[in-house]
């Protein structure tokens, strides 16, 4: 039997989660009303239009009320959880988008997105970097660090992928994001102590 | 393992908690990882620094028509939920309110295939076997099983999203067990899974699993079928 709304929100979500996963709608209700903020603007972040960035957080809310009761309290917070449900979507959707497009040409500044992975360039890349605002932990790294984070987790692009975009060595792409995450890691741990 | 290679592993870390290893370097590593203390203490030490990446994207308001689709898919689900299950009990109680293994979700199991029916049985052909047929929520579906091995025949099944199979289990014993059978319809529709022990099994289910399989169901039965003992 659903809870009601009113007791919903007073749970914390991992206690909701096993109440999803007994299909309870008013449960849902409160996960999406804490998370779907972030995950809408997650999707936004990635897929780059509105219209997309809307089916792919539905799809993605659907499959975590389908599959609640895939979620593992010991390797991380539901929050966590849902957002990397969220990014994987989002970048589903991005190659998907991209293996179903027809070849353009590369001046066409529309079909850039469309581009399958290894198509995409350096002005893709490029362009990606610069149009995003870097914020919070990543926007305090140094921009090489930054940028290979940026387009693995925000891109959806392979280290290899990164290291011919950039024109660098993979070695090199590997390096810079140990070092970028280890330098966010390490400001968190500062934060906390 | 030698220190040496721990560092070969070790610079692949970032990479793959960044999710930017392709699938085969990223298989490899989890094979590494399952041994290798040292990486999976790192890989603990990162993760909370990729997940703050989420968080530094820059807010914008999802549109309201977005939380009332969502919902209504959802609503109508439960709805349909408690109406394919709720009627089914007490005909079926036994094989189909499963009893699950050490961590598994019940809501998994609460069967789906209450809504099938038996169209057709054959004790004695096969040269001893049974075969059991149905259609549960318009797939049809086939149990051929002979001496302590069977056959799961479906027809009619929806063609799968790329990153998802479908995956056998069977109740024995009152416990849930995953079957070796990570199977996908092809482009008519039909999909066939072995079981190799079919001793004690009471009930066969399918779900529509991740691709690679999972070690419980995630989601409710799109077929799920009685076994005659």
């Amino acid at each position: 039997m659903a809870v009601r709304r009113e007791k919903a929100e007073r749970l914390a979500d991992e206690e909701l989660m096993p109440l999803v996963g007994r299909k309870d709608p008013e449960a849902f209700e409160v996960l999406y009303d804490r998370h779907g903020g972030a995950a809408y603007s997650l999707a936004y972040r990635i897929v780059g239009d509105r219209a997309a960035a809307e089916e792919v957080t539905q799809e993605a809310f659907i499959s975590v009320w389908r599959s609640g009761a895939r979620f593992d309290a010991a390797r991380g917070s539901v929050r966590s959880w849902l957002l990397s449900v969220v990014r994987n979507r989002a970048i589903d959707f991005l190659r998907s988008r991209a293996a179903k497009a027809p070849k353009l040409d590369f001046d066409d500044e529309s079909a850039l997105e469309q581009r399958p992975a290894e198509e995409r360039t350096e002005e893709e890349a490029l362009r990606r970097e610069t149009a995003a605002e870097l914020r919070g932990a990543l926007g305090k790294l140094p921009d090489p660090q930054a940028k290979v984070i940026e387009l693995a987790y925000f891109g959806g692009f392979s280290h290899s992928e990164i290291a011919r975009i950039l024109g660098l060595p993979m070695g090199t792409v590997k390096g810079r994001m140990r070092l970028g995450l280890e330098k966010i890691r390490g400001e968190m741990a500062e934060g906390l102590a | 393992m030698s220190a040496s290679d721990h560092g070969r592993w070790s610079d692949e870390l970032a990479a793959y908690a960044l999710g930017a290893l392709e699938r085969d370097e990223a298989d490899a590593f989890e094979r590494h990882l399952a041994g290798c203390e040292r990486c999976r203490e790192e890989l603990r030490w990162l993760q909370p620094a990729v997940q703050t990446l989420p968080e530094s994207v820059e807010r914008t308001e999802p549109p309201p028509q977005l939380r009332e689709s969502l919902m209504a898919a959802v609503r109508a689900e439960a709805r349909q939920a408690r109406e394919r299950t709720e009627p089914a009990a007490p005909r079926r109680s036994r094989g189909w309110l499963l009893k699950p293994a050490a961590g598994l979700a019940v809501v998994a199991l609460l069967v789906a295939g209450a809504v099938g029916y038996e169209v057709g049985k054959d004790g004695a052909g096969n040269g001893g076997g049974t075969t059991v047929e149905r259609q549960v929520g318009g797939i049809d579906v086939k149990m051929v099983q002979e001496g302590n091995s069977g056959t799961l025949q479906l027809a009619g099944v929806p063609q799968l999203p790329p990153d998802k199979v479908l995956e056998a289990w069977v109740e024995r014993e009152g416990k849930v067990e995953a079957v070796p059978a990570l199977f996908v319809p092809d482009r008519h529709g039909k999909a066939e899974a072995r079981i190799a022990d079919m001793s004690d099994v009471s009930t066969v289910m399918v779900t529509e699993e991740p691709r690679g399989g999972s070690d419980q169901p995630t989601g409710e039965p799109i077929v799920a079928m009685a076994v005659p003992q």
